[in-house]
């Protein structure tokens, strides 16, 4: 409960949350369907995305513009022209370094999902692409993580340690001099895994 | 699936928010004050649906318009946006919202259109399947680890650096016995909790 003080609504340890919204002409989201439908297929294509790992998840969801929910009758029908693209993203590290991260690794492929947007400028140059982020974003309100202090390299290191973890505990019922043995590829294993998670620097 | 990657789902849910009479308390605004006192580590109600691994509520007051050429237009309602990514089936886990978390989640939703409760708690996964919107594309990036392999895997990690810094320059047979107690002691550990470093305390029992 002490860590609710003072608190901003889209970070949460070193997870940040970011929510956007752009419109499309509907005839375009059958395009970028087709587009998610490749990726989905061809994991390959996505590589970039899983190399920069600092994703925990992301999802980019076509609402068309008859499909926002409506409940009852006494709630208006809306009545648009455009569907939306959403998008939702937990990353690591500032805002700053995420869209300056994605410009410069990902540009193609952010300009593959967001040309169909109206009046997206491109992922690069970043600036016009920051300013067309920022129009499009709107708040968190509240944002949990499971593993406030984890970043995506720190989850993977983790997994990578008890592995190996699990594979010298087998040979722990050895000779003294077999297990220091084992113990020492054991520590050359992981040396570049170690460490203890905890709290970021302060960053903008 | 879009809905999922591996084991993790990845729940997309648009709930429309009552519209307020005239004169009367903002639903938009009650549910932004609800969501500003509940709390966000241990005590939050997605770590007790523990299978959650990162969670979010989101008022969407409207959508965005971005200038000329482009048409001007508005929703004609604001939108609660539950943004969850978990493991397992959809079924099960808007079950453990309605039966683990009641209070939680009906001081949220009781401000939705059409919500209706969660006593029956049936009707509460339908409604919300009915305000779910298909993830068209879905990336995790560890997604074949639950929650808890992963807290578990972060406390080995933390306990296996202070062992190490603990037990350099032991001698074989005294490493092997320090380690053979480690082990145990990790195995013992009571499993950990959700929003919370924890860990390396494990090097030294």
């Amino acid at each position: 409960m002490a860590e609710k003080q003072g608190v901003m609504s889209n970070i949460n340890g070193k997870q940040y949350a970011m929510n956007a919204i752009s419109p499309m002409k509907p005839w375009k989201t059958w395009i970028l369907r087709a587009f998610f439908f490749f990726l989905g297929h061809f994991p390959s294509a996505g590589r970039d995305l899983v190399n920069l790992s600092f994703i925990h998840f992301a999802r980019w969801v076509i609402v068309r513009r008859n499909q926002f929910p409506r409940l009852s009758e006494h709630q208006p029908p809306d009545n648009l022209r455009y569907d939306y693209l959403l998008f939702f993203s937990n990353f690591n590290g500032t805002w700053n370094q995420y869209i300056d991260a994605f410009s410069a690794v990902l540009s193609r492929g952010l300009d593959a999902i967001w040309c169909w947007s109206e009046k997206f400028p491109g992922a690069a140059p970043v600036t016009p692409f920051k300013e067309y982020i920022a129009q499009g974003q709107f708040e968190t309100d509240y944002y949990y993580t499971a593993y406030p202090h984890a970043t995506t390299n720190d989850v993977k290191a983790a997994h990578r340690v008890t592995a190996a973890l699990e594979a010298l505990a087998q040979q722990r019922g050895k000779t003294a001099a077999e297990f220091e043995k084992a113990y020492r590829q054991f520590l050359v294993s992981v040396q570049g895994d170690l460490g203890a998670t905890g709290e970021a620097p302060v960053g903008t | 699936m879009a809905n999922q990657s591996g084991s993790v789902y990845g729940l997309t849910i648009l709930s429309p928010i009552a519209r307020s009479a005239h004169g009367s308390e903002s639903h938009s605004l009650a549910i932004r004050q609800c969501l500003e006192k509940l709390p966000r580590g241990a005590d939050s109600p997605f770590a007790k649906v523990s299978s959650t691994h990162m969670a979010r509520l989101v008022v969407m007051d409207d959508v965005v318009y971005f200038g000329r050429p482009s048409r001007e237009e508005h929703l004609r309602s604001k939108y609660l946006i539950f943004e969850s990514n978990f493991d397992g089936d959809l079924d099960p886990y808007l079950r453990r919202l309605a039966v683990e978390v009641p209070q939680e989640v009906h001081a949220v939703w009781r401000h939705c259109e059409g919500y209706p409760g969660v006593e029956n708690v049936d009707a509460f996964i339908r409604y919300m399947k009915r305000c779910q919107v298909e993830t068209t594309f879905f990336f995790a990036d560890v997604n074949d680890k639950t929650v808890q392999q992963t807290l578990q895997a972060l406390q080995t990690q933390s306990a296996v650096t202070a062992f190490i810094e603990k037990n350099q320059g032991k001698p074989a047979e005294e490493l092997q016995r320090a380690f053979v107690k480690f082990i145990d002691s990790l195995q013992s550990a009571p499993p950990p909790v959700p929003g919370i470093v924890q860990g390396r305390e494990l090097a030294d029992e």
